[in-house]
């Protein structure tokens, strides 16, 4: 690219500033959660890893991640069959009473999650559930499930109707097809959409506050209870290990199925 | 019953109604053991539609389709022994050379000991030896196309289907590939039906040729049956470069007939059914652009029954041959297209010169129209 230099000033310039806005918070919280201070604050007191010694001693704190990676993994379980084949069923045929689809499809972002989050409190009391994990994994599969569909749909939309003619020709039945053509060409779609879903039901606050009790806590609602009393730099260290969780679901992202191909995906 | 007599495929009154389109149109053919037929026509003329009923990737709302001599209606596409080359190749991208030829083995339950026999042999067929690892994004397109051809054939089936797979390829590689299909048929001695809009790679390849239009079959012949003897003026104007001029029929017998064209009377062949040919009726004369001679001199056309005289208006240089395009006003308004291959010859005739040219009865085909 041969731009006049002045113009690629600009373009720079905005590219940091850019850079630097969206990681600002990160680098915030990474410093101070390193303060050998008692005050959570940036840039830190000193360098110390006091606090992730403290939460790692902190019973409460490990119960509590213990307990969201269990509902994090009971969502990706319900979300990852339901969804596939919902993003593949969408894509592929043309389906009576998809516009009722497309609006469930954006809920996410016009229900807000207190209403999801009431209402599943409600239908889970009648059904005497509360007070299990495992439905607070499958609400937050249910309030998540179009993220799901749609990062699946978004490959499907690119699979050839041909290849799964072409299976069939070979001699496929039906399912022979599913899982040797289908699934394998939706395959960039069903990990990113897992692994999202995974990060979203990891990090779900609201809805998990509507359906725990003080005996099943998930991490946000226990770093939530802990913000009410005094905010310490150990919550910074709690948040820096979201961050490294996070992190590794997209370094598993890029081993499996290229970055490239997520950030293509339309 | 003698097994001889049954055609490989056959389709009887075979009919595909889409909401609002017919695109196919009782279709009836027959196609004999190891023979290669091509269905050829324009796009959108339903070729790919009858071609996949034939695979039993569409049930046909009318008539039935016959292979081995058993009907197949009933019977799915992955029970039918019929392999296919489609039109974008649908390999599957995820698995390699090998695997995508090893694929219809495994799903038809043959011996897994000699499936990598077998698929060795298949890619030794195609001349892919070497490349057995290669992922599809690392072949070239000839290549693809040859494990398209392996996978296709690979469990032996009665039937092979191609849907144009040579459409997006260049001319150069094209022509190759098609002369590649015909190797390896006759190598397997398979049934084969060949789809295309290339009348060239019809005339070449085939044993047994389906024109197509508007999803109605035109005419089924062999390949030099169809370019000698087109049944309409569809037909002739599709295969090779036709002209065609507008008369009267003026008199009749048996084949030979004539015909004024304007104040011209000239004389031709019938091809439509003799009980159309009533005096007078209205008729299309179809002549080759390859069976007219062009001269500077009315001399040199000497032998030829009937000779004119035009204006060159364009010429355009083709290569192996020039096409020369002519104003004879005695003819109609059309000009009129002239190949020329004499090496001596070439560009004698500039534009605006005033040349003859000249035909043999023979060679003009007269249609009624209907
Ligand atoms: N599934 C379908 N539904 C409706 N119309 C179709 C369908 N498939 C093909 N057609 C139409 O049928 C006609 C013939 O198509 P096709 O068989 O693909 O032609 P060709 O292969 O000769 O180009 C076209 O007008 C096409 O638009
Ligand atoms: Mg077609």
């Amino acid at each position: 690219m041969n731009r006049p230099r002045s113009q690629q000033i600009v373009y720079w310039s905005l590219v940091i500033l850019t850079l630097l806005t969206l990681s600002a918070p990160t680098f915030v919280v990474l410093g101070a959660s390193f303060t050998s201070g008692n005050i959570i604050q940036f840039p830190p007191d000193g360098f110390s890893l006091k606090w992730y010694a403290a939460i790692i001693g902190e019973q409460n704190l490990r119960d509590a991640f213990g307990r969201s990676l269990i509902v994090a993994t009971i969502c990706v379980l319900v979300s990852l069959p339901t969804g596939t084949l919902a993003g593949i069923a969408l894509s592929k045929f043309r389906i009576r009473g998809a516009n009722a689809i497309q609006i469930y499809l954006l809920l996410p972002f016009t229900i807000p999650l207190i209403g999801s989050g009431i209402g599943l409190m409600l239908a889970f009391g009648d059904a005497g559930i509360l007070g299990n994990l495992w439905p607070i994994g499958i609400a937050t599969a249910v309030i998540n499930l179009p993220f799901m569909i749609w990062a699946v749909s978004s490959s499907a939309v690119g699979l050839d109707p041909d290849l799964e003619l072409a299976a069939q020709s070979c001699g496929a039945g039906p399912v022979q097809t599913f899982f040797s053509v289908t699934l394998p060409a939706v395959a960039p779609g069903v990990i990113t959409g897992s692994l999202l879903m995974f990060i979203l039901s990891l990090n779900e606050f609201l809805v998990s506050l509507l359906l725990v009790d003080a005996r099943i806590v998930t991490l946000p609602v226990q770093i939530y209870n802990s913000i009410r009393s005094i905010i310490t730099p150990d919550l910074a260290a709690v948040s820096v290990v979201f961050i490294v969780v996070a992190m590794l679901a997209i370094a598993a992202l890029d081993k499996l199925v290229g970055l490239e191909i997520f950030l293509k995906s339309k | 019953m003698n097994t001889h007599s049954i055609p490989a495929v056959s389709a009887s009154n075979v009919e595909m109604q889409f909401p609002g389109l017919l695109a196919v149109k009782d279709a009836n053919f027959e196609l004999d053991n190891g023979r290669f037929l091509t269905i050829l026509g324009p796009s959108g003329s339903g070729k790919t539609t009858l071609l996949r009923m034939i695979a039993g990737f569409l049930k046909p709302t009318r008539g039935e389709i016959f292979i081995k001599g058993k009907e197949v209606s009933a019977v799915a596409p992955n029970k039918r022994s019929v392999g296919m080359v489609f039109q974008k190749l649908a390999l599957f991208p995820h698995m390699t050379a090998a695997q995508n030829v090893a694929f219809p083995l495994k799903m038809r339950r043959f011996d897994a000991k000699k499936i990598p026999a077998r698929v060795s042999e298949f890619l030794n067929l195609v001349r892919l030896d070497g490349l057995e690892d290669r992922r599809m994004n690392e072949l070239s397109g000839g290549q693809q196309q040859r494990v398209a051809i392996a996978r296709a054939l690979v469990f032996e089936p009665d039937l092979l289907l191609l849907d144009e797979p040579l459409a997006a390829l260049d001319r150069k590689l094209r022509e190759e590939m098609q002369l590649e299909f015909r190797r390896i048929q006759k190598e397997l001695g398979v049934t084969t039906i060949n789809v295309t809009h290339d009348q060239r790679e019809a005339l070449v390849v085939s044993d047994q040729i389906i024109v197509m239009d508007h999803g109605e079959i035109q005419q089924d012949a062999s390949p030099t049956q169809m370019y000698r003897t087109p049944h309409n003026p569809f037909v002739a104007n599709f295969i090779g470069v036709t002209n065609l001029f507008v008369g009267q029929l003026a008199a009749v017998s048996g084949e030979a007939v004539d015909v004024t064209i304007g104040a011209l009377t000239l004389s031709g062949i019938l091809r439509s059914s003799p009980e159309t040919a009533v005096l007078g009726a209205q008729v299309r004369c179809a002549v080759r652009a390859e069976q007219i001679r062009i001269s500077a001199a009315l001399d040199a056309l000497g032998e030829l029954d009937a000779a004119f005289q035009g204006t060159v208006k364009d010429v355009i240089f083709e290569g192996e041959r020039l096409l020369y395009e002519l104003s004879i006003p005695e003819l109609g308004d059309d000009p009129v297209r002239i190949f020329h291959h004499d090496q001596n010859d070439f560009a004698t005739h500039d534009v605006g010169e005033t040349v003859h040219i000249g035909w043999m009865n023979r060679d003009m085909h007269i249609f009624v129209a209907p």
